[in-house]
């Protein structure tokens, strides 16, 4: 992304909020409404990694999967609040980061892609070697519908359920704004440029870098939690690779030039879900191609879409 | 004698079984503008990115104020005090040539890359310092100017900007005045010149005739050897010198 002289908060910080606000309002049911903002949190990880420091993650899912474990844990079993359950299972979703990030920042280029990839696999197994803490196949059942805080606001009301998630979501993408503006933000971008050009300047990358994964696990992790406290359930699911591709798919798509990318993928890709899969079981086809064509014709995902068409009009006669 | 800023003892990098710097012993004496030579393949950029920190040396060590930095990396040699340019420009071409100076202030300004709540307002001295620098390199006029729309000259200057940000003790040249025209040629050599004594500059240079002229010492590399070393006027009648370097190119 094109950062220097970017601010926050800026003009992208409103349509976000707007975003958010209407969603419920345009879509025919709530539960697409919060799947979409789940699906964006998770997505909105890796745009982070890549967009501002040039890191591609296949394995966001892992912190995804642990945040929904480790929030589903607390309210069912030990009786958390969401507020607090959401806060504790981002904070195991930046410390599962860092340490995995120790020693995948060692590695650049495809063997970081590979080692994200191992993590997430590795996450995946164990969550199925220990069904006792995880439920295994048959997934983390029968959590209760809590309350947002110290007993008031109960997530039983779906209207309540998806105003806190839709806080939780903005919360996320301001955070992300805020890196991506800030010095720290600038250096992450030169990184991504130039990383040889960046440590010759006095930059360690590798710490800098380290720093970027421990967010984006903790993004992901938040976005696991939302997960349960939708669904009132821990598929699975919710580890698997798939996700993991399912939350770097819906960023591509989107766009990685701007947090917003994130929502308009998860947006789109969700919705697709909703209203394909009834009619086409193989509905995902559909995902493929777009996935091919963003990546072939429009490297800035659909969020540049309109700058392609400006310079396509600009350069039509008479156009 | 001059006090000796930095040194290499036995220094030997290898690629496989290939030593593209092979038992060399370097001494830079403080405020001294040290150049090194040789023909091509000879060793020189090498041996700049095992003195800089991008490559870690195979064998030997170095020192830098009589410590030892041989495993110190890059990005931990520019703390402290020493600093590079490269010899293929090596800048941020999407940034301006304002954010790319800025880049490099904010790299030596403490904890200041770390600070993510808050944006990118930089304090009045150091634009003041970044325009400062600027000026140094003669791109004041080009200041708020897409780096990548520069001309190669201007880009070369850039790297120098750049290479001086971090305020260094040591500044280590790759072939600055590489594809400049002859105004630029001339501009930065006086540059280069105004540097030392207040900074030791070591510069790999192919322009012999600058070399030659504004060159306190002069090392000859060839084929990862040193085979000469001393002041421009010694260099320039030494036999060895000639047949390995200067005679191939007559």
């Amino acid at each position: 992304m094109t950062t220097e002289g970017l601010r926050f908060p800026n003009g992208t910080t409103v349509v976000i909020a707007v975003f958010l606000i209407a969603l419920p309002c345009i879509l025919p049911s709530l539960t697409l409404a919060s799947e979409i903002l789940v699906l964006a949190t998770g997505a909105l990880s890796c745009t982070l990694l890549l967009g501002s420091v040039g890191l591609l993650s296949f394995g966001q899912g892992l912190y995804f999967g642990l945040g929904a474990y480790v929030s589903a844990i607390l309210i069912r079993d030990f009786e958390l609040t969401a507020l607090a359950a959401t806060i504790v299972a981002s904070l195991a979703g930046c410390l599962l980061a860092a340490a995995a990030g120790l020693l995948i920042v060692r590695r650049q280029g495809v063997y970081f892609v590979m080692l994200t990839l191992a993590f997430a696999q590795m996450g995946f197994f164990l969550a199925l070697a220990f069904p006792r803490l995880t439920g295994g196949e048959n997934g983390f059942g029968n959590v209760p519908r809590t309350t947002i805080a110290f007993g008031q606001f109960a997530l039983s009301n779906p209207l309540l359920l998806y105003a806190f998630l839709a806080f939780l979501s903005f919360a996320a993408f301001a955070l992300v704004q805020r890196i991506v503006a800030s010095p720290f933000g600038s250096v992450l971008n030169s990184i991504r440029y130039n990383e040889s050009r960046s440590e010759a300047l006095g930059y360690d990358a590798r710490r800098f870098k380290l720093a970027a994964v421990t967010m984006a696990g903790g993004i992901a992790a938040l976005a696991g939690a939302m997960n349960t406290l939708m669904l009132s359930f821990v598929p699975l699911s919710a580890i698997d690779v798939e996700t993991s591709e399912r939350l770097l798919i819906a960023s591509l798509i989107g766009g990685v030039g701007s947090p917003l990318g994130a929502l308009i993928g998860a947006s789109v890709l969700s919705a697709m879900s909703d209203f394909l899969s009834p009619i086409w079981p193989r509905w995902s086809t559909i995902v493929a191609v777009l996935l091919i064509v963003t990546v072939l014709f429009l490297r800035d995902g659909l969020l540049g879409l309109g700058g392609v068409l400006r310079r396509q009009g600009k350069e039509m006669p008479n156009g | 004698m001059a006090e000796i800023l930095l040194s290499a003892q036995g220094l030997g990098v290898r690629f496989g079984s290939f030593n593209a710097i092979e038992d060399l012993n370097l001494s830079i004496a403080r405020g001294t503008l040290h150049s090194v030579i040789g023909p091509n393949g000879a060793g020189k950029t090498t041996l700049f990115n095992a003195l800089s920190g991008t490559r870690i040396p195979t064998q030997g060590e170095i020192r830098f104020q009589g410590h030892p930095i041989t495993n110190v990396p890059a990005y931990g040699r520019v703390h402290l005090g020493l600093s590079r340019s490269f010899q293929l420009t090596n800048i941020f071409r999407d940034l301006s040539v304002a954010e790319n100076i800025l880049l490099a202030l904010q790299a030596v300004a403490g904890r200041e890359a770390w600070a993510f709540w808050r944006n990118r307002d930089p304090l009045k001295v150091r634009k003041k310092r970044a325009a400062e620098l600027a000026d140094t390199v003669g791109l004041s006029a080009r200041f708020e100017a897409r780096a990548g729309d520069l001309s190669h000259g201007a880009q070369r200057a850039l790297e120098i900007a750049m290479a001086l940000a971090s305020d260094p003790k040591l500044l280590f040249l790759d072939e600055p005045l590489a594809g400049m025209g002859l105004d630029d040629v001339h501009r930065t050599k006086l540059l280069i010149k105004s540097l030392a004594p207040e900074r030791t500059v070591v510069l790999i240079e192919h322009n012999m005739s600058v070399v030659l002229d504004i060159s306190d010492t002069v090392t000859v590399l060839a084929q990862g050897k040193k085979i000469a070393e001393g002041s421009p006027q010694a260099i320039r009648t030494n036999v060895e010198v000639k047949n390995a370097y200067l005679g191939s190119a007559a």
